[in-house]
């Protein structure tokens, strides 16, 4: 009777057992291996887990901050500049369409509190009648609904505090303290609270804000709920808004604040799948070295039946393992890490992009299981290659010692054309404003990169082969690896990718910090500058906190000052989706010196107004050099018309100076190079800005000082100015240029050390892969190397041969990593950057500390190799000639 | 229907041919031998009726089934159910104890079976062992031990490649007789390459191989 070939008993039954009675003795055989390359996968899910909670928190906690002021309306008509006029409140609130208008004044000030600490506090300034029906949450609740105090919503000096402002300012209702206008500090109380999350605020009366922060008859926005059915395009028109007004969905906020911090968060996201493919190739290494080591065993299950499939599904199996302790662990760590990091440093990881309190830690069960499935992802690709390698490997040939893989004519031109691919991808744009073919660019690159060196390696030794046909010694070394090419790839491989990743990050790391101090000395021309808003809040706080020209013109007598710049920095709204671009007024005097200009600066044709972009604009906005940038006229040519008719107050001129029009034509006479704002900054000079606008406030100040001045001295007497005009020396401050630049350069090198972190990881996971590899090989040659024992060899002399074997392949993988390496940071230095954050930068390519990179991993490699080799043949060789396993 | 069936068989490397045109045919529970010089092609034979290696012409039947129409991952699953293979080294797994060493057959089909495990390890001298590590073993020991591996699962065919090759004579004497008995008492054919005449000449056929063929 013929055989009858039955499907195994249980399909997939086989697995348990297996995994029981071989994998675990192998995992406790070698517990430590196989925890090295969990943790590795473990770190890829915690950084890439923690960076998404902390980010999804941020995001959360941000938007329902900015939902909760905006409310629940279903159009706002926001100011394209700080402020409009309020005119159009009337016509839109009565326009049938519209079932509730509810006019808003925002500001950003500062409080101090009776101690004389300062907290940054955003003032809402809003009409209680109507703020309930469209933002609850701003609705000011007296402490005490007595019929006196139910008119403190009305009262001019009472403000409603957010429990973040209570808790940032110490102070309930009933307490007083005051809140900076200008250089003015006027005294209000507290007189309730507002149920309004997110950072320090303080809501108050429309019409006291308006008197308080000298923004008669200006709104920041309409908040308007409409009608059943209302056609809003329709009613958009129909309102005729002034040119610098602009109607925005209630979507565009949540749109706007994801886009705020978008780039960086792809960026640190990409990091960490960075770590990923790390912890993915550790478990490469340690597999491949575990399939190697058992190589035998496979081989004897295959002639007892095992099929190459299952024993593919075995290696796979315990990839997976690997990966779902490792991402169990990571889940884990990444959800402490993010906690952590929300405490410590906020949400925004110090990316500078939301301001306010920690948030509070958003798990999210889903984030998790995706998360938990890439880590196990990840495991399974690095363990791919081992399980085909156990699935293919000849039973017979290998028991008898011969299994060592044969050279495989795989083609080499699919690698060439994936680094033509790759180079051919780093010219395409971003896809929805993300670097997504530039990732894809550096992907390829490195994949190709490192497929090819099989071929490469064999150029290479089949050149070397004749040279040394008769030296025993390094003909063994060169005829192996002539004959196990893709093995000796595989060793190398590890160098390669580890080497690239550290030189592209090293390189491009270089290149930026380079670029910005030469920024640095180009836009701090001063000695010493002064300021009463902070950097951070500075975009919305010179509304209401600002510097006056009387007291520029106090301070310019002061001694010790050779000369005063003054510096106003406002914002304009061009896309209601995207952040506010900065708009800086300025003494502009040679653009070609006071920016660092990319490119040539062109003469203002006569009767334009000359402004210079920073590169953000020109990717942007698409602003163009010698071009007219029209977004910028609507904003402008309301306030030009308004201007004519009215001054809005004692810091606004009467009226404009002759030849502004009514519709200004600005000129794009310059491009210019912003580290510090990455959606978008225009400059302009400060004549035509106060022509244009009428507004003579003053942001921050530069300050030359005469030779032999002390900086100390010219603060005080600066502090003693602001003290003689409104009592307000301590709102001043002060920092040197040379302060500037190292708390700037300290901040650059802090947001960077992750970086330097990566490339220690990445090279000495590059480092365990040589290890294992050549471990490996040398486990495979025992019965090689006992017959060289045989033959008079010395150990020291078999340990010569892998020593030298390891500082010849390492050092092709150094010479490939550099170039690869070199390769990428092209692609992130001239495409990633600049699509991610829209600034460019200089190559720099630091050779010292590049080739110190290759030397130091040629040295460790050949070290690791000889350790690895001196360990793996410890056992006497002699007996390997012989030996059962 | 014979266990084994092989017609006109031939195997090459590159140019050089290892044997050409075997024929041969074993019935079931036969015990042939093959016997030749070294290099003739003996093990690669062997390794050809367990389908573990490929061939040029010809074809290789176990008890009708042809090799040759098979997958790899066929043959390996014929090999699980129906082929039994011995070793001159005797390839035990070491971190595995003599029982599961003995035991895997049965766990490779789904079907552990401590107590078959070890009236087996009786049956071939080696009761009371189970739980020992095949470091605590002697040479002779270890081949009862694959022996044992072997013929767990009773199959119908068992391949024996120099596997007293290692061992000194009265130790490869007993090892023979322990193979031979097993085998008999399973019913199984047994096909054993060696060089030892001694173990030729307990076999019930024995088969000359050399580089044109076969023959008795």
């Amino acid at each position: 009777m013929a055989y009858v070939i039955s499907p195994p008993a249980k399909p997939g039954g086989l697995l348990g057992p297996l995994l029981r009675q071989l994998s675990w003795r192998e995992l406790l055989h070698h517990p430590w291996r196989n925890a090295a390359a969990a943790v590795a996968v473990m770190l890829g899910v915690a950084l890439a887990f923690s960076t998404h909670l902390i980010n999804a928190s941020a995001l959360s906690e941000f938007s329902s901050a900015t939902r909760a002021v905006s409310g629940q309306s279903d159009l706002e008509l926001r100011a394209v500049r700080s402020s409009f006029n309020e005119a159009v409140f009337e016509r839109v609130a009565n326009h049938p369409g519209v079932s509730v208008a509810s006019p808003v004044l925002e500001l950003s000030s500062y409080a101090i509190t009776a101690t004389g600490k300062r907290v940054a506090l955003r003032i809402v300034g809003v009409d209680a009648l109507v703020v309930a029906q469209i933002a609850p949450s701003l609705m000011p609740v007296p402490e005490k609904m007595s019929s006196g105090n139910r008119f403190a919503l009305f009262t001019p000096g009472t403000v409603f505090l957010n429990p973040a402002a209570r808790a940032a300012l110490g102070a309930g209702s009933g307490d007083s303290f005051k809140l900076q206008s200008g250089l003015q500090l006027i005294s209000v109380t507290a007189a309730g609270s507002v149920a309004a999350g997110g950072a320090a605020l303080a809501v108050m009366d429309i019409a006291a804000a308006q008197e308080l922060f000298d923004k008669r008859g200006q709104l920041s926005r309409i908040d308007l709920r409409l009608g059943p059915g209302a056609d809003r395009a329709a009613l958009v028109a129909a309102f005729k808004l002034p040119p610098d007004i602009t109607a925005a969905e209630p979507a565009d906020a949540a749109e706007r604040v994801s886009n705020l911090s978008r780039a960086y968060r792809v960026n640190l996201t990409v990091l960490a799948l960075v770590a990923l493919f790390t912890g993915a190739f550790l478990v490469f290494s340690v597999l491949s070295l575990s399939v190697a080591k058992r190589a035998q065993q496979f081989a004897l299950l295959g002639v007892l039946g095992l099929t190459g499939r299952e024993r593919l599904t075995l290696v796979m199996a315990e990839s997976a393992l690997l990966g779902v302790v490792g991402s169990g662990l990571g889940l884990a760590l990444g959800t402490a890490l993010a906690a952590l990091a929300l405490r410590v440093l906020g949400g925004d990881l110090g990316g500078g992009y939301f301001a306010g309190g920690a948030p509070t830690l958003q798990f999210s069960f889903g984030a998790a299981a995706a998360y938990g499935a890439l880590g196990v992802a990840a495991a399974c690709v690095g363990g791919w290659w081992p399980a085909r390698a156990a699935q293919k490997l000849a039973p017979a040939q290998t028991l008898k010692g011969l299994g060592a893989a044969a050279i495989q004519g795989k083609s080499h031109w699919l690698s060439f054309a994936l680094i033509a691919a790759g180079a051919l991808l780093a010219y395409l744009p971003p896809i929805a404003g993300i670097p997504l073919a530039a990732y894809a660019s550096v992907a390829l690159l490195l994949v190709g990169g490192i497929t090819a060196l099989p071929y490469l390696i064999a150029l290479l030794y089949d050149a070397l082969s004749p040279f040394v046909a008769n030296a025993l010694l390094p003909m063994l070394a060169v005829e192996r690896a002539r004959r196990v090419r893709e093995s000796a790839a595989v060793a190398v491989s590890g160098v390669v990718a580890s080497l690239s990743l550290a030189v592209a990050l090293t390189v491009m790391v270089a290149s930026f910090r380079t670029s910005v101090t030469q920024w640095l000395d180009v836009i701090l021309p001063a000695d010493l500058y002064a300021r009463t808003a902070s950097a951070s809040t500075s975009g919305g706080a010179g509304e209401a906190v600002y510097l006056t020209p009387d007291f520029v013109a106090a301070i310019t007598a002061v001694p010790g000052i050779a000369r005063v710049g003054t510096l106003r920095t406002t914002q304009v709204v061009l896309d209601p989706k995207a952040p506010a671009v900065a708009l800086i007024a300025r003494d502009i005097g040679d653009a070609a010196k006071t920016f660092p200009m990319v490119g040539d600066v062109l003469p203002v044709p006569k009767g334009q107004i000359g402004i210079y972009v920073s590169e953000a604009m020109v990717d942007l906005y698409g602003a163009r050099l010698g071009a007219v940038f029209v977004p910028f006229s609507k904003p402008f040519s309301a306030v030009a018309q308004e201007i004519r008719v009215q001054a809005a107050s004692d810091l606004i001129a009467s009226k404009p100076a002759p030849g502004i029009g009514a519709n200004p034509q600005f000129y794009v006479a310059g491009i210019w190079r912003d580290y510090s704002r990455q959606f978008g900054a225009v400059a302009i000079d400060s004549a035509d800005f106060v022509r244009l606008t009428g507004d003579t406030r003053i942001s921050d100040l530069a300050l030359w000082l005469q030779p032999g001045a002390k900086s100390g001295d010219v603060e005080s007497a600066v502090r003693a100015a602001a003290d003689r005009q409104a009592g307000a020396g301590a709102l001043i401050e002060f920092a040197l240029t040379s302060q500037i630049r190292a708390i700037s350069l300290k901040i650059f090198d802090r947001s960077f050390a992750v970086t330097y972190w990566l490339q220690g990881v990445a090279i000495a996971i590059g480092l365990f892969g040589v290890a294992a590899s050549f471990s490996a090989q040398v486990l495979a040659r025992r019965k090689e190397f006992g017959l060289l024992v045989h033959l008079g060899l010395t150990r020291r002399q078999i340990l010569a041969v892998v020593a030298g074997e390891g500082a010849a392949w390492t050092l092709i993988g150094s010479v490939a990593g550099l170039g690869l390496g070199l390769a990428v940071s092209l692609v992130l230095v001239h495409v990633v950057n600049p699509q991610s954050f829209h600034w460019t930068m200089d190559l720099v390519l630091p050779w010292l500390r590049l080739i110190g990179l290759c030397a130091a991993v040629v040295v460790a490699g050949t070290l690791t190799a000889w350790l690895a080799g001196r360990a793996a043949a410890s056992k006497d060789a002699v007996l390997a000639v012989k030996e059962d396993w | 229907m014979n266990t084994l069936t092989i017609d006109q068989l031939s195997k090459r490397y590159g140019n050089t041919a290892v044997f050409s045109n075997v024929t041969l045919s074993v019935a079931p529970g036969e015990f042939v031998a093959i016997v030749g010089e070294s290099g003739v092609g003996k093990s690669t034979l062997l390794n050809c009726m367990a389908g573990l290696d490929s061939w040029d012409n010809g074809s290789v039947a176990l008890s009708g089934t042809d090799l040759g129409t098979l997958s790899d991952d066929a043959r390996a699953l014929l090999r699980r159910q129906h082929v039994g293979f011995v070793f001159q080294a005797f390839h035990v797994l070491p971190h595995l104890d003599v029982a599961q060493n003995v035991g895997l057959p049965l766990m490779l089909l789904g079907k552990p079976d401590p107590q078959a495990v070890a009236s087996m390890l009786a049956a071939v001298g080696l009761e009371g062992l189970g739980a020992r590590l095949p470091q605590q073993l002697s040479g002779g020991q270890l081949q009862r031990v694959a022996i044992a591996r072997a013929l767990i699962h009773r199959p119908g065919l068992l391949l024996a490649d120099e596997p007293t090759g290692n061992l000194d004579p009265t130790t490869a004497a007993k090892v023979l007789d322990a193979l031979m008995a097993q085998t008999r008492q399973h019913g199984a054919a047994l096909v054993l390459v060696t060089h030892s005449e001694a173990a030729a000449a307990r076999a019930d056929r024995v088969l000359h191989l050399s580089s044109d063929g076969i023959r008795d």
